[in-house]
């Protein structure tokens, strides 16, 4: 069956099944054959005629499609499935190249924390009213005599009296911290979950000061939602910082209309401000000398302000369901 | 916290042509958050956010000072209308009252007798604009109480005069086991050291700055009201409220430290709207416990100080003028300045910095430029986890897998060992910190249960080991699970993913938990422990690795290999092997069987036998037909030896 062309088929089928082709003479002189062996081999040669009709036929197919058809560059192409990683691998994959593009460096300190790292270094008293607004999950520990309490830390914000620790008794040389790690609250609905992620930046430096801050906030925000999107931010008030910011982004979902995820259009992306002088002192650093800024923000929350993302309740984020994330 | 005000109130006392959505605007940049505004009937509702440091703007007249600071910034007039309050006559005859106030406890103390009270209705324009910030109207006495607290900020209380015996209330704190009935009827037990207030009988008549009790409280029969102000030690207040889980308003407020200077004005605006609302009568004069006045705290700064922290250059007179405008008093003596904190604002503004706050919001951080640093950049930090996740990450999404984040909160039942426990959960199914990622990724199962199709879920994440007298160990790993995986395609992958990794791997059969017997493997790199991988249940393959431990065995970058010069030979051998042999081990032992042997593939299987692809090669010739025949032979006598194993021709 290698003919190459019609013609050619046809020469093959009439040589073999024409009026004087090999099987049909064999069919013509199955007569000659003896009686007992009559039936077995009229049935071999039927067998093998009708395989031969069918293979020709299937051929005579295949010839007269090349002959018609030319090659269509529009049929689908047939496309290769690939794995997925996570929104919020993707996010914080984002944020820290952001942040390691001028010179921060990454880093993640521990998610269960002692209270005096997640509070008492920050500047929380033990009977801080502020402290409600953290909504912390407690080990069910005893406390220790120094450190307190040990509690699942509610903010990235924890790491910044263990960096300034880090670079040892004598503040030699800058801080450009980006710390991304787990945190927890006693919270859930559309947008807060149980376990999410922040990413906390500090700078300690000689002269640091607030356009410092400004200028680092509005480099990541250009960065991060792209040129169109409006950021402000306006006063507020954290233990840890003097003064502090509240930065907002104006809402993707509704464009800035207001919606049941924002707050009158505006999305809060997380605090920010000049780090307390106390906080400073208890990491081994002289306020005198040194100043400078912090800012701790969700990395779920950020990503989902991204224009047309489209998911608008922070536990889909979460979901484990395959549809959710293979779009992804 | 948030308060919400009618725009008719604010402007009672804020005189400005502002509309309602301009002052929202100014007010968010430069002061408190205004998170909505609302349309209702002819007036605005705002609903503002007041940080907790800000106890002085939870009141309408904090917010007209506020708005009356920030909005001329903007080119908008406005000015405070003062409050206007005058002392009441004093009656002739004063009813009498003790006050016994404890320092320690209490900064001020105040009450006045009201009588004749005709009217105990509200009017509409009271109730509704307690209703608009979210309080219910009761009736005139107890409204009134209500809205002074929401128009001048301090929280006051009204007793039935006469249900105080000897007209005597003493400060005191209370014994451990106390019990009060408050006045919506509920019984508690104090946990002791609460500022309570006692008739001298040793009853406690009231939980001051919380909640009234039962005992003493304005009732339907009341006919003498003693209307009273208690400013105490707000860390008292806040540890009594929130152990009794009592969080009324004026816990909060008062929690946060309410100046106690307030609560004359508050008190005069009272009885103004006892005078005019309930046409009663004053009947005592103006008792005042208030041993520590408040001294003016001075702050010293300086010019050179706010520009290095604002990072531009502002005039002294601006300074001023904003500092004043908050009624702040401010004293230039060349480039230094001396800051008198007015008493609203004593315990906010401590340090130089606070007044760096107040200079910059107001001036408005949008006036702000944004620079980047300069400066030095701090030296190099190990990163090689993030790295490694990183490569991980990318090379199994190239192999087709799917990332999940699974909390780290877990139930009982899916916990190991001994694991981190909560003790205030949000539910018995977040109780624990997990010790293992298995059971989370076992719980993937779930959301996918019509799944029929091969999948293959993975995540890198910490699991938290408890140690004695410290924070838990957190050990990063990475695990994943196969459904409905070929045993050697799931196998394949993670053998691919260590080569990417560029570690050199074993696999040693072992009796691991978790995994069902004899269908588990160690694996290793050399003689270091990496990790493991089998079978758990039907159709699910399980692995885990310590990120730390493949960090450790890894290399950067794979070692360059000279290309052969000579090629290699390639032919299939096709053994059968006996029952139990395992083909893992025949593969690993015929390529150490001879040195020419680079390379050995199993390729296919078919009941016992099991087809071979093996490369000859040798460095320094080409290898041929002779000297294959004798590799063969040499391979084929050691698999029979080693294995029992047959060549099937």
């Amino acid at each position: 069956m290698d003919a190459r062309s019609l013609g050619e088929l046809e020469e093959i089928r009439i040589a073999y099944l024409g009026r004087n082709g090999r099987i049909t003479k064999l069919v013509k002189n199955i007569t000659s054959v003896e009686s007992s062996e009559r039936k077995s081999i009229g049935l071999l040669l039927n067998d093998t005629k009708s395989t031969m009709l069918s293979l020709l036929k299937e051929k005579e197919n295949k010839l007269r499609e090349g002959e018609n058809t030319q090659f269509d560059p529009t049929l689908p192409g047939i496309k290769k499935e690939l794995g997925h990683t996570h929104l919020v691998t993707q996010a914080i994959n984002e944020i820290s190249e952001i942040f390691e593009n001028i010179g921060f460096r990454r880093l993640r300190y521990p998610e269960v924390e002692w209270d005096w790292y997640a509070f008492g270094s920050v500047n929380f008293g033990p009977d801080h009213p502020a402290r409600d607004e953290w909504e912390t999950f407690i080990v069910d520990n005893k406390p220790d005599k120094e450190m307190g309490q040990m509690v699942l830390t509610p903010h990235t914000t924890s790491g910044q009296v263990r960096e300034m620790k880090r670079l040892g008794p004598v503040f030699s040389e800058p801080i450009r911290m980006i710390n991304i790690s787990k945190c927890y609250r006693r919270q859930s609905d559309a947008s807060h979950v149980p376990m999410f992620h922040q990413f906390e930046g500090l700078v300690v430096d000689r002269g640091i000061n607030i356009t410092h801050l400004k200028g680092t906030l509005d480099y990541f925000a250009k960065q991060f939602f792209g040129p169109d999107r409006k950021t402000r931010i306006r006063p507020y008030n954290f233990p840890f910082t003097e003064p502090s910011f509240e930065v907002d982004i104006n809402c993707g979902i509704c464009e800035g209309k207001g919606c049941k995820v924002c707050k009158g259009g505006w999305h809060e992306i997380g605090g920010s401000g000049m780090v307390h002088p106390q906080v400073l002192k208890n990491g081994g650093i002289d306020p005198n000398h040194y100043t400078g800024f912090a800012f701790g923000w969700g990395v779920e929350r950020v990503f989902l302000m991204k224009e047309g993302l489209g998911i608008n309740d922070l536990r889909t984020m979460y979901s484990t369901d395959l549809r959710y994330l293979k779009q992804f | 916290m948030n308060i919400q005000i009618l725009d008719s109130w604010l402007r009672v006392y804020l005189k400005t042509n502002a509309k309602p959505t301009k002052i929202a605007d100014c007010m968010s940049l430069c002061g408190p958050s205004c998170e909505r505004l609302e349309k209702k009937g002819n007036d605005w509702l705002y609903d503002f956010e007041v940080t907790t440091n800000r106890v002085d703007m939870m009141s309408v007249y904090g917010l007209a000072r506020e708005a009356a600071a920030i909005l001329p910034q903007f080119g908008t007039k406005a000015t405070l209308v003062p409050l206007e309050l005058k002392k009441p006559r004093p009656p002739k005859k004063s009813l009498p009252l003790k006050l016994k106030i404890d320092r320690k406890l209490s900064n001020r103390l105040m009450g006045v007798v009201i009588t004749d009270i005709e009217n105990w209705k509200s009017p509409d324009w009271m109730k509704k604009r307690l209703n608009a910030s979210g309080i219910r109207s009761l009736n005139s006495v107890v409204d009134i109480t209500n809205y002074i607290m929401v128009e001048i900020g301090h929280p006051s209380h009204v007793f039935d005069y006469d249900l105080i015996k000897n007209q005597k209330i003493i400060v005191r704190e209370s014994r451990k086991g106390e019990k009060i009935i408050s006045l919506d009827n509920k019984e508690y037990t104090l946990p002791g050291g609460d500022i309570v207030f006692d008739d001298g009988t040793g009853e406690i008549i009231d939980l001051p700055g919380i909640m009234g009790t039962k005992n003493s409280v304005v009732n339907k029969n009341t006919k003498r009201v003693l209307f009273f102000f208690d400013n105490n030690d707000p860390t008292r207040i806040r540890r009594s409220s929130m152990s009794l889980g009592i969080r009324t308003v004026a816990a909060t407020l008062n929690e946060k430290g309410v100046d106690p200077e307030l609560a004359e004005a508050a008190m005069l605006r009272g009885i103004q709207l006892f005078e005019e609302v309930c046409k009663a009568k004053i009947s005592s004069k103006i008792y005042d416990q208030y041993p520590d006045r408040y001294k003016v705290k001075t702050i010293k700064t300086s010019k050179a100080f706010i520009d290095s922290r604002l990072g531009i250059s502002i005039y002294k007179k601006d300074i001023s003028k904003i500092l004043e405008s908050l009624e702040f008093e401010t004293k230039w003596r060349g480039n230094q300045l001396e800051v008198k904190v007015p008493s609203f604002r004593a315990l906010d503004v401590n340090l130089p910095e606070d007044i760096i706050e107040e200079v910059a919001r107001i001036n408005g951080y949008y006036n702000l430029p944004s620079e980047l640093m300069e400066g030095q950049v701090p030296s190099a930090v190990d990163n090689s986890n993030f790295k490694i996740a990183n490569k991980i990450k990318a090379t199994l999404k190239a192999l087709k897998a799917v990332e999940v984040y699974t909390s780290s909160l877990v139930s009982k039942e899916m916990i190991d060992g001994n694991a981190i426990k909560l003790q205030n959960p949000l539910g018995s199914d977040t109780e624990y910190m997990r010790d293992n990622l298995r059971t989370s990724l076992l719980n993937v199962l779930n959301s996918n249960k019509g799944v029929n199709d091969p999948y293959h879920v993975y995540e890198i994440a910490n699991i938290y080991l408890p140690q004695k007298n410290n924070l838990p160990l957190e050990e990063e790993y990475l695990a994943g699970l196969f459904v409905n995986y070929n045993y050697r395609d799931a196998k394949g992958i993670i053998e691919t993913l260590l080569d990417q990794l560029n570690i050199s791997t074993s696999f040693k059969q072992s009796d691991l938990n978790h995994f069902i017997e004899d269908y588990a493997l160690e694996v290793r790199s050399k003689e270091n422990y990496l990790g493991k991988f089998g079978v758990v249940k039907n159709d699910l393959i399980y692995y885990e690795f310590s990120l730390e431990n493949l960090i450790k065995n890894h290399r950067d970058y794979k070692k360059y290999k000279p290309i052969p010069k000579f090629p290699a030979q390639i032919e299939d051998i096709t053994l059968k092997l006996p029952k139990n042999t395992k083909a893992g081990e025949v593969l690993k032992d015929l390529l150490h069987s001879d040195i020419l042997i680079r390379k050995v593939e199993l390729t296919d299987m078919h009941k016992s036998n099991y087809t071979f692809r093996l490369w000859y090669q040798s460095k320094k010739k080409t290898l041929n037909d002779k000297d294959v025949e004798k590799i063969r032979t040499k391979l084929l006598k050691f698999a029979e030896k080693e294995f029992g194993a047959i060549q099937v021709v």
